[in-house]
């Protein structure tokens, strides 16, 4: 049977174009850029920037049956000649990467990258975000080295020009309904420990690095008093920083990192304090800056971090010195700066232990997990929801981070139920 | 897939939605009208537990069709499928139309009742009644056979990790968390 597509298409009923990602690349991507044909126009050329996802989804039909995706071809050009960004701007809004690259293997062996975008209407950095995504998938001939990995963590570059192959579609909700609610009554269970057994160690690690790379929303002692979930929220669960429009704090944005279990803050402090005899603190404290990095630093995992965070500890605990020494981390939008090499340093963990990291990037400072896991009590967890409450500018939208720690709670819960209760207490707080 | 009598280029597989296996195949095999493509295997009422279907209904991804018959007894080999919650109805998307029904089955292993549930699931779309015989009374033939009495079993098993079973088409929650933190990326731009 044959079928012609985008001409009289006639697809088999039943049938849908639903190809794999290994499909895409090794047969349609590498088809097209190596100029053979391919058998049938099932997949379109789209100039990403004369076309909306409405207007593709148009474009890009399969015969005349219901598409929930829609496949194209599409030419990445450099937004500026000497720059390496993509430019994927329409006359309605524009596309904007999120998270981070997808490694696509065949047998075993890697063959492509995928990154996910979202469609904002408007004009950034004022758009509104859409439920369209997509996902572009190139081939892995020219990148296969590792620091193209990183640096593509920190947005378009080091990619290169050339064709994509791209799916559209339109995101569904969060937990998606399936095809009948009977069905979901049979496998809620399953589908919903699917839907966290994705989300591995790997996965959360990555969430925390782009949890950093976020930049701070507001100030919180978070503690994890599950050593099961506390290792995997060792590295900054949280930016700790108080991003008030208003700005009270933003002009004293340390980029200080919370500490996984201190019990409070004030005990903390107090706790640097005798440690450190350390005579800024008073300073330190009136300029916002929450002190919760404990010194008495025990970690499995990060050990190799270790003697770095104390010794720079000491040497930043005072501002003027730290400002002074070029550190990027301290003040104002500067920090942004700091959080792009937490990201890299995150992102070296990542994809390989890379030790320059460690030495160079002195003015990082990480919070670790302290394995004698102390019993969070009922005490500590009011006290830090508190000092939730007490930070959250009212004027915010924290919808989406509601939903964060939404899904924080539910991935403990899987984790260990015994680590649920205190997030719960969290995110009821802030919302 | 190798069993499909259809010509396509890769990346096309049978994903037919509930309406095509209703009115397409089902209503197609109960008229005795000849099925384009002829990819959905009659099995008959051959008791096959659900993990031997393979290589023998249409296997895509996890799924399995296959044509059966209605019948009381679903017993197979090694155990049964055991009905599960109310029929849905299975409607036109132009029209709205009720075209059939769908049934879930869930496997359980050993005797009935005492059998030990499983992942498998199973959807058994039939015709609905009304649009059988007012298929039959406007056509006239075929007279009333039991080929009104045709059914379309999908067959698969609830894999809890088939994590990138839809290829990529979902986000995965990873991908969720990130959007969301797009919007604290917004927020936290200063002005």
């Amino acid at each position: 049977m044959s079928i012609s597509v985008n001409g009289q298409s006639q697809v088999p009923p039943g049938f849908r174009f639903h190809p794999t990602e290994e499909e895409l690349l090794q047969y349609y991507l590498r088809k097209k850029v190596s100029y053979e044909k391919i058998d049938l126009d099932v997949i379109r050329d789209v100039d990403l920037n004369k076309l909306e996802p409405w207007d593709i989804q148009e474009k890009c039909k399969i015969g005349t049956t219901p598409q929930n995706d829609w496949y194209f071809f599409s030419h990445k050009d450099k937004k500026y000649p000497t720059g390496t960004r993509t430019n994927r701007a329409t006359a309605a809004g524009f596309w904007k990467a999120t998270g981070r690259d997808k490694v696509i293997y065949s047998n075993g062996k890697r063959i492509g990258m995928r990154k996910t975008l979202v469609f904002y209407k408007g004009r950034a950095p004022h758009g509104q975000k859409s439920d369209w995504i997509m996902h572009e998938y190139r081939l892995d001939d020219n990148n296969t080295n590792d620091t193209t990995i990183v640096s593509n963590v920190m947005g378009d570059g080091g990619q290169e020009e050339g064709w994509v192959v791209c799916r559209i579609f339109k995101k569904k909700n969060h937990l998606k309904t399936l095809d009948s609610p009977l069905a979901s009554s049979i496998s809620g269970e399953g589908r919903r420990s699917h839907l966290f057994d994705s989300c591995d160690e790997g996965a959360l690690e990555q969430i925390l690095q782009q949890m950093g790379r976020g930049g701070g929303c507001k100030e919180e002692n978070y503690e994890a008093n599950n050593y099961n979930f506390g290792r995997y929220a060792s590295r900054p669960f949280d930016t700790g920083i108080i991003n008030n429009n208003n700005g009270n704090y933003r002009d004293n944005r340390f980029m200080k990192l919370p500490s996984l279990e201190s019990p409070k803050s004030t005990s903390m402090e107090s706790h640097q304090n005798n440690t450190n005899d350390n005579d800024n603190n008073t300073t330190i404290t009136n300029n916002g800056y929450h002190p919760i990095i404990p010194i008495d630093m025990v970690t499995e995992n990060e050990g190799s971090f270790t003697n770095n965070m104390v010794h720079h500890h000491h040497h930043h605990h005072n501002p003027m010195e730290a400002s002074s020494s070029s550190s990027s981390m301290m003040v104002g939008s500067g920090g942004l700066t700091n959080w792009a090499a937490l990201d890299r340093l995150v992102a070296s963990q990542l994809n390989g232990p890379s030790m320059g990291f460690c030495t160079s990037d002195h003015d990082l400072q990480f919070p670790t997990l302290r394995s004698s896991s102390s019993s969070a009590s009922t005490h500590t967890r009011a006290a830090a929801s508190a000092s939730v409450a007490a930070f959250i500018s009212p004027n915010q939208d924290y919808t989406s981070e509601i939903d964060l720690w939404n899904f924080a709670r539910s991935t403990s819960s899987l984790l260990s139920s015994s680590s649920s209760e205190p997030l719960c207490h969290v995110s009821n707080t802030s919302a | 897939m190798g069993d499909n009598n259809v010509n396509l280029p890769p990346g096309f597989r049978f994903y037919p939605t509930d309406e095509e296996l209703v009115v397409h195949f089902l209503h197609r095999k109960a008229a005795l009208l000849p099925c384009h493509p002829d990819v959905i295997p009659d099995l008959d009422l051959y008791p096959y537990d659900p993990w031997e279907l393979d290589g023998k209904a249409l296997g895509e991804g996890n799924q399995w069709y296959y044509y059966s018959r209605r019948t009381q007894n679903r017993a197979t080999g090694n155990g049964y499928w055991h009905p599960i919650g109310m029929e849905e109805p299975v409607v036109t998307s132009s029209s709205n139309k009720r075209v059939g029904m769908k049934k879930f089955y869930v496997f359980h292993v050993g005797e009935a009742p005492g059998g030990s549930k499983t992942n498998w699931i199973m959807q058994e779309y039939r015709l609905s009644d009304s649009a059988s015989s007012s298929r039959s009374s406007r056509r006239k033939a075929p007279p009333k056979t039991d080929h009104s009495k045709w059914v379309i079993c999908r067959v698969y098993e609830n894999d809890d990790n088939d994590d990138d079973g839809n290829g990529g088409i979902e986000l995965s929650c990873l991908d969720e968390v990130f959007l969301s933190l797009d919007d604290l990326d917004e927020i936290s731009l200063p002005n």
